[in-house]
């Protein structure tokens, strides 16, 4: 569907993107995900036009479309900030794309109607003015908007980021479930790994203009395939040689103590050993409260760990106790 | 390659568009904002073919020449401090301290907007001059009271330092109320008291736009022209009524354009140390959440006495001319040389005159219809000069961008004297035509001196466009110009029809320019109201048509801001 061969975009002499190579499949969610400056808004901002690379190609279907105009690519676009035309109103909004197109009146009407009914917005809703909606409905209206010309693909660019958490929540659930309504490729920008996690078919984790690993939300949470992908994605604990070695960790069951050994934080259990676990006693420091689990702070010989503790209901360990921390060596990633 | 050759040809049409539209700009900035200040500096300097001092000898050797020069640089400085000391004063008034009437107070402190130029001059002219309203109630007091008293320095002063309060209420009041109540509430917190935060908080913040106006002001002082002709008297005569004087004699034009190059030369340096003190920094708020600014009580009963009557002699000062113009716009002539009214000389006698007699109306729709072309063609060209300033970043458009702050850097008057000067032979560069004379010079020179603050306030409009907006319309298939019409234009047209307004009616009675440049059969309104205050005090009927001409252009003004910031604010909903 979309592809991209060896993209390189320079700002003066500024390196954004060093070679950037990925395929998005047809009707996959994909997300660019990454810290601020790492390049994913301007793969994005290539693949609609906006930045013209240095190098490299974006092909659509097998089609070359690198130098091709932004107003000819039939990529609709959702902005940040969602870009709607202040002076108009919702339904001239989503209308604008399809008058510039000169798609008659009454077709236009029908258009809209649909497209309304399907993200949800009632039809008294068209004829408000953007400032009087809501952070949600002015969601669904850049959206609408952008998928009313019937685009082959849809791009996403941080459209959560100015909402309160509850509500980010809650959209981001409506927009998993217009995406799968539509069944519309779409290229999803973040820095927020839970989005990533929880929306994406397969993720690109940017840093510093390069891509560090294409996967599936499990690959790269549980198989990060570099450093700074297992410490982007998810909390973890870094582990010392010391703890390893006096853990049992060893080159037989698999553990190269000479490496940069990471485990994530649910992967160490407390007071609940199980067969081939390694273990050492730890002390209770300090711990957090969640509701659905606790997370305990806790220190081995020196060495501060991090560990999660679903919420049983039974009593939470003290701080001063002694516990035993146990995990399998499989689970940690070593680089 | 995915182009066909449908992509290309809109593309090379929309090329040859913008190829155009750089053409017509460059021949502007060429031929009107540079061809005539570079012949203003050759007028002095080179004549028949050789290099020559002769002007600059002549001006050292004019003691009128001189006196004028140094009134200027007396005037400028001490103004600056008159007028900050009351613009402040306005602003602590209306906005950061709880004065009871405040509202009244601020429409009274802001008629300068619609009521100012030489319009307001003969208005305090009328109520302080020889026989003036507050001179004639001074003389019944103090027999030996000097009746003349209003004239000179200090006349010019006092009339100069409340008709130019008007940046201040408008850019100074808007940073106060732009300062952000959490940092004053956080101040407060830590114990800091009312001074302190004043100084320490408030203050600071306002420091960038009191600068700007600040310079403004000196600006305006140096290049005082109402003010001096009407009541500066034979002693105090600044440089701009002393060109004025040299440009009407044909052996000392070259004195007069020397002149405005000394005023043109200060100028510039001003603005080179503004733009030095500007670069210190702005204070920009970083508040999450912004509140606005709650009204201060002073608690001291004493000090709040003071401030509630020093407020309300202020609006005396400023609504006292307004009023008299209007009650007595309505008087018979006997009534208004003696300033004393009654009921029975209300009459619409001179409305009537004014009305019937078209060399009286004559100056009213001459600067209605000056005024309109230019402020509708400023306001075009801006627009179009900032879309290319902002949206294409090539040389061209670096040219266009820094050769339009040209008229910011000059003087009114030197831009008039260059424009007379230039265009009163046939250029090539202007198609052989002759302009001096004829009223497309005073549209062109009406549109030259507003080009600045129209630049300014239309790049800040572009400036905070969001620029995603052009980036959605494009991606859903919208051209440049469509793009433009549709989606930038519609946000930008309360702000470009604000301009226009404020243009307009700072043009109606433009007079600094306009005294320069105006065709005899097309006087417009400034130059009349000027011919007829100065023609003789004792005329009633004169003053009365003055007081006509007053009413109507504020009527004419407010009507203009209300349309235009009634439906701006319409279309900002």
């Amino acid at each position: 569907m979309i592809n991209l061969s060896n993209i390189q975009v320079h700002f003066g002499s500024f390196e954004a993107l060093k070679s950037i190579n990925l395929e998005v499949k047809q009707g996959e969610f994909f997300t660019l995900l990454g810290p601020s400056g790492c390049g994913k808004t301007t793969t994005l901002r290539t693949v609609t036009g906006f930045i013209n690379p240095t190098k490299g190609k974006v092909e659509v279907d097998g089609k070359d479309i690198t130098h091709l105009e932004i107003e000819k690519r039939n990529i609709g676009m959702v902005f940040q900030n969602y870009a709607l035309f202040p002076t108009m109103s919702v339904y001239e909004n989503i209308a604008f794309g399809l008058k510039v197109k000169k798609v008659s009146g009454d077709e236009i009407k029908t258009k809209i109607d649909e497209i309304a009914r399907k993200v949800e917005l009632e039809p008294m809703q068209l004829t408000k003015k953007i400032s009087e909606l809501s952070g949600g409905q002015q969601q669904r209206v850049a959206i609408a908007r952008a998928l009313v010309t019937s685009p082959s693909i849809i791009c996403l660019d941080e459209p959560l980021s100015n909402l309160d958490a509850k509500l980010r929540v809650q959209l981001r659930n409506e927009l998993k479930e217009l995406q799968r309504r539509f069944g519309i490729t779409t290229i999803y920008v973040t820095h927020d790994q839970e989005e990533a996690l929880t929306l994406s078919d397969r993720i690109a984790v940017f840093n510093l203009g390069n891509i560090e690993q294409i996967g599936r939300p499990d690959e790269v949470y549980n198989y990060s395939a570099t450093e700074f992908v297992c410490n982007f994605i998810g909390d973890i604990n870094k582990l010392s040689s010391d703890f390893l070695i006096s853990a049992g960790a060893n080159s037989q069951n698999g553990v190269d103590t000479s490496k940069n050994c990471y485990i994530r934080l649910e992967r160490l259990y407390v007071n609940n050993k199980l067969e081939h676990h390694l273990s050492c006693d730890a002390v209770v420091e300090n711990f957090e409260y969640y509701g659905l689990y606790i997370k305990y702070a806790l220190n081995s010989n020196g060495e501060r760990l991090k560990v999660i503790e679903k919420n049983s209901g039974s009593p939470m360990y003290s701080i001063g106790s002694t516990v035993t921390v146990s995990f399998n060596p499989e689970n940690i990633m070593q680089y | 390659m995915f182009l066909s050759q449908k992509t290309i040809k809109p593309m090379r049409k929309s090329k040859v568009i913008l190829g155009l539209i750089y053409l017509g700009l460059l021949w502007f900035i060429a031929a009107v904002l540079i061809a005539p200040n570079i012949n203003s500096i050759l007028f002095v300097f080179w004549q028949d073919g050789d290099f020559t001092m002769r002007a600059v000898d002549r001006m050292f050797g004019s003691q009128r020449a001189i006196n004028s020069l140094r009134n200027s640089f007396i005037l400028a400085p001490i103004l600056s401090l008159t007028v900050g000391f009351i613009g402040i004063s306005l602003v602590m008034i209306t906005e950061y301290f709880d004065i009871k009437g405040a509202k009244i107070l601020r429409l009274g402190y802001m008629t300068t907007l619609v009521y100012g130029g030489i319009i307001l001059v003969s208005g305090y002219r009328f109520l302080y001059g020889s026989n003036g309203f507050f001179t004639n109630f001074f003389a019944s007091i103090f027999p030996n009271f000097d009746t003349g008293w209003f004239e000179g320095f200090w006349a010019v002063l006092f009339v100069m330092t409340f008709a130019t309060t008007g940046n201040h209420m408008i850019f100074l009041r808007n940073a106060m109320r732009a300062v952000d109540y959490q940092t004053i509430e956080a101040a407060r917190n830590m114990g800091a008291n009312q001074f302190t935060i004043l100084r320490r908080i408030v203050l600071p913040v306002l420091t960038p736009s009191l600068l700007a106006v600040t310079t403004f002001t000196f600006l305006t002082g140096l290049g005082a022209t109402s003010a001096p002709l009407l009541v500066g008297g034979p002693n105090f005569q600044t440089i701009t009524p002393m060109m004025l004087s040299f440009s009407r004699m044909a052996g000392s034009r070259d004195l007069a354009a020397l002149m405005g190059l000394f005023l043109g030369g200060a100028s510039i340096i001003l603005i080179i140390i503004l733009a030095q003190l500007e670069k210190r920094g702005h204070y920009l708020s970083i508040s999450k959440v912004k509140t606005t600014l709650v009204k201060h009580k002073i608690r001291n009963p004493i000090a709040n006495f003071f401030v509630h009557l020093y407020a309300y002699v202020l609006f005396v000062i400023y609504v006292a001319p307004i009023v008299s113009v209007i009650l007595f716009s309505f008087t018979d002539a006997p009534t208004i040389a003696r300033r004393q009214l009654s009921l029975s000389s209300f009459t619409l006698q001179n409305y009537i005159l004014v009305f019937s007699n078209s060399r009286s109306y004559q100056p009213i729709i001459t600067s209605v219809m000056f005024s309109l072309m230019a402020a509708a063609g400023v306001a075009i060209l801006i627009l179009v000069v900032c879309r290319i300033i902002t949206k294409y970043k090539n040389k061209i458009s670096s040219i266009v961008e820094y050769t339009f702050m040209i008229p910011w850097l000059l003087p009114n008057v030197l831009i008039a004297i260059g424009l007379i000067y230039t265009f009163n032979l046939p250029r090539w560069f202007m198609f052989n035509r002759v302009l001096t004379g004829t009223m497309t010079i005073m549209v062109l020179g009406y549109l030259i001196i507003r080009i600045p603050f129209t630049l300014r306030i239309t790049r800040a409009a572009f400036f905070s466009l969001d620029n995603t907006l052009e980036d959605a319309a494009k991606n859903l298939g919208a051209k440049t110009m469509y793009t433009f019409f549709r989606v930038i234009l519609p946000i930008l047209l309360p702000s470009v029809l604000a301009i226009f307004a404020l243009n307009f009616n700072g043009l109606l009675t433009e007079f600094d320019m306009s005294v320069f440049l105006y065709h005899p059969l097309h006087m417009p309104l400034g130059v009349q109201i000027q011919n007829l205050t100065m023609a003789d005090v004792a005329q009633g009927d004169n003053t009365a048509i003055t007081f006509v001409y007053a009413v109507l252009m504020m009527v004419v003004s407010s009507v203009v801001l209300y349309v235009v910031y009634g439906r701006g604010s319409r279309l900002n909903e």
